[in-house]
């Protein structure tokens, strides 16, 4: 029988009253020119201001316990937050990693100070984060990371390098995968730890790296001999691997994963209604139900986050699914240029298509590249 | 009712685990001894009449919490017509015809259709295991209103044998052929989307089937020296499998969960478009991944594979139901697509 299942979950009137709030927000702010819909938003468009307004209205830490300013509503609750967010493509980028995986990785793995003293920042919309995972030699191959964290009498010293660090110019802090033992001859997924890194302290350097659209999220960063205090590690010592791959299951399964692109659509349609009734309603029926099955998928994975379970091949699954289907969503908008050509398409339209099609090749990249999410379903079925 | 329905998956899991195995399906024929015991035993658990009313003498479970029974009946590979049986049973029951005992099937496509002094006369078409059956039940529309026609008889001229795909297919041509009941169709029932359901759900269970037996045969099968499913390249085809089922699984549970009385069409929609195009894939990589041996007869990865051909054509195809999804949110209302999906 089905080795991989995702039971339905129904959205409550609570939830869809939530949902409702959202909207009405974010329809204000564009209405207020408080922001622009713009594409991969989650990645590019990041806009401190926003963020802490998102604080404020009481939607960043949405699970977390009150007793570090949260608010401990479900994650089913922070799903369809996220959901509305990006559906509109609104500039939530600042917020978007430390909101996601980081403050979750801390009040799972963090001791007291590391959660009074950076939950509640998080949770206002103040405090950003990076991930420190890829390295200029380590990309899919995570556990030959080579940056290392020597322990000393009473600190820990950080030397190595990340590559592909989005945001971290605007971070405030990076969550670290370094070696802190060599790795054994049997196990290569022992000796790995996890460090809560200030990226304000003394030796940390950040250099952009302008991606392919001319733009900068990545960064390289280096930590030349970066003194940590006693307290940076984040969780235990050597179990690094165990929790890396826990982020990776907050960091694959949600709906960023699929509706990285969805203003372009909500436009297109918009634009071609009328022409897509005679000649495109097969293609934008394809699209939806391509769409809802994602979002009943995405959503089972919140609720199994809510229950405490562990879900990262479903996680894995859901990425792999979203990013097929936004490739698939360019390709199809592209054919229906065979209808109405390109160069008729409203300037802002054309541009976001165009957009799309220019960074759709980093969707099945980030967060894991195709290779590996299939890697990881493989195990799961017994053939690794 | 749950649990009800937990021990009915059990039991028929140990009645289909000690009757089918492949040389049954070999000989899909009404002499067939074994078919019969198959059938005896399926009968004496009640399971054809299991969405059937209760003053019909049936369990009444509703026919949307039973999909799980459907899947487990074609994960089997069950060559007779159960599930037909199961959907015509519950349809004759609400529309307050009483099901008969025996093999059922149903026919929804007909040519030159007329009813008089309650015989019916006609071509009906594409029926599933008629020669096993014994009740048929034709769907038919006269003056805008459907019917449902129960014929306990079956009397015709076959004039094509078809569907060498799966399971045996008929065109029958009767002339005066006595009709037992004929009701109107419950109005709160649309047969093709029950039917749609009926294959999405069919076709899940089978697909698991096929991946399974995909899983099984890459991990003992050595080439090169080692297992196929060592090598990266089947890895990554027998993964894509599993993300197709899993998605069509997802959409379908979207209707296992709810009841008729808010039943929604686009979900259904959604599964069987879903279903289709997984199906399609699914098929293809797990005769990719078998090689020869899944080409030939007494392999039973064919038997499952043309079952999914043959059901993803039924009762509308992917791209017609493409066709009602798009239309149904481009022409009926006016929202914009987010407003429309969330």
């Amino acid at each position: 029988m089905s080795k991989f299942n995702f039971p339905f979950i129904k959205e409550t009137n609570e939830l869809s009253n939530l949902r409702k709030e959202v909207r009405d927000f974010i329809t204000t702010c564009i209405n207020n020119n408080e922001f622009t819909p713009s594409p991969d938003a989650w990645v590019f468009s990041a806009d401190p201001s926003f963020s802490k307004k998102l604080g404020s209205k009481g939607w960043l830490g949405m699970s977390f316990p009150k007793e570090y300013g949260g608010h401990q509503r479900t994650a089913l609750e922070r799903y369809v937050v996220t959901e509305e967010l990006l559906s509109s493509g609104a500039p939530v980028a600042a917020h978007w990693i430390a909101d996601r995986q980081s403050g979750s990785q801390i009040l799972r793995y963090g001791n007291e100070k590391q959660k009074s003293s950076i939950i509640p920042r998080i949770t206002a919309g103040e405090c950003f984060f990076a991930i420190g995972m890829s390295e200029p030699d380590s990309g899919s191959d995570l556990a030959s990371v080579k940056t290392k964290a020597t322990k000393t009498k009473d600190s820990w010293k950080l030397e190595g390098r990340k590559i592909w660090s989005t945001g971290a110019h605007l971070a405030h802090y990076m969550i670290v995968l370094a070696r802190t033992s060599p790795a054994s001859e049997k196990n290569r997924h022992e000796g790995l730890s996890q460090f809560l890194v200030d990226l304000s302290l003394p030796n940390v350097k950040i250099t952009g790296i302008p991606d392919m659209t001319g733009q900068r999220h990545f960064n390289e960063t280096l930590f030349d001999n970066v003194e940590l205090s006693d307290d940076s590690l984040l969780g235990e010592e050597g179990k690094g691997w165990k929790q890396v791959v826990g982020e990776l299951a907050l960091e694959r399964s949600g709906p960023e994963r699929f509706l990285s692109h969805f203003t372009l659509l909500d436009s297109f349609i918009n634009e071609f209604r009328n022409s897509l009734i005679h000649s495109g309603s097969k293609i934008v029926g394809k699209l939806i139900s391509e769409i809802q099955t994602l979002r009943r998928m995405s959503f089972s994975v919140a609720s199994m986050l809510q229950n405490g379970e562990s879900p990262e091949t479903q996680a894995a699954f859901v990425k792999e699914l979203g990013n097929k289907f936004e490739k698939m969503m360019i390709e199809t908008l592209r054919e229906f240029s065979n209808i109405v050509p390109l160069y008729e398409w409203p300037n802002q339209l054309q541009n976001l298509f165009e957009d799309a099609t220019l960074r759709i090749p980093s969707n099945s990249l980030r967060g894991g590249t195709t290779e590996i999410m299939k890697g990881i379903i493989a195990r799961q079925l017994g053939l690794r | 009712m749950i649990e009800e329905l937990e021990i009915i998956l059990e039991t028929t899991s140990k009645i289909l685990q000690k009757h089918v195995n492949h040389s049954l399906r070999q000989n899909i024929v009404s002499e067939n001894t074994d078919i019969l015991n198959l059938w005896n035993d399926i009968e004496k658990n009640g399971l054809p009449k299991i969405s059937v009313k209760e003053k019909f003498g049936g369990y009444e479970i509703p026919f949307f919490s039973i999909l799980p029974l459907i899947k487990i009946i074609n994960n089997h590979g069950t060559p007779l017509p159960l599930s037909e049986t199961i959907l015509s049973n519950y349809v004759l029951s609400e529309s307050d015809i009483n099901p008969p005992n025996g093999i059922m099937t149903f026919a929804t496509d007909t040519k030159n259709i007329q009813i008089k002094n309650n015989m019916i006369s006609g071509d009906i078409l594409s029926i599933p295991y008629l020669n096993l059956s014994k009740n048929l039940l034709i769907i038919n529309e006269m003056n805008n209103a459907k019917q449902a026609i129960l014929i306990d008889e079956i009397n015709g001229e076959i004039i094509h044998k078809k569907n060498f795909l799966a399971e045996p297919r008929y065109d029958i041509r009767v002339a005066n052929l006595n009709i037992a009941e004929i009701k109107p169709l419950n109005d709160k029932i649309d047969f093709k989307f029950l039917g749609a359901i009926l294959r999405c759900a069919q076709m899940i269970g089978a697909m698991e089937k096929v991946l399974d037996l995909s899983i099984n045969y890459c991990s003992e099968r050595q080439q090169f020296g080692r297992a196929l499913s060592k090598f990266q390249a089947i890895q990554h085809q027998i993964s894509d499998m599993a993300v197709e089922l899993s998605a069509s699984s997802a959409a379908l549970s979207a209707i296992t969960d709810i009841n008729l009385s808010d039943n929604n069409f686009n979900d259904i929609a959604i599964s069987k478009i879903r279903a289709g195009a997984a199906a399609g894939k699914i098929i293809a990589i797990s005769h990719q991944v078998h090689g020869a041996i899944g080409f030939t007869k007494e392999y039973e990865l064919s038997y499952f594979t043309k079952n999914l051909n043959s059901w993803r054509n039924d009762f509308g195809n992917e791209s017609f139901w493409e066709e009602f999804l798009g239309k149904t949110f481009l022409e009926k209302n006016n929202k914009n697509l987010w407003e429309y999906l969330a």
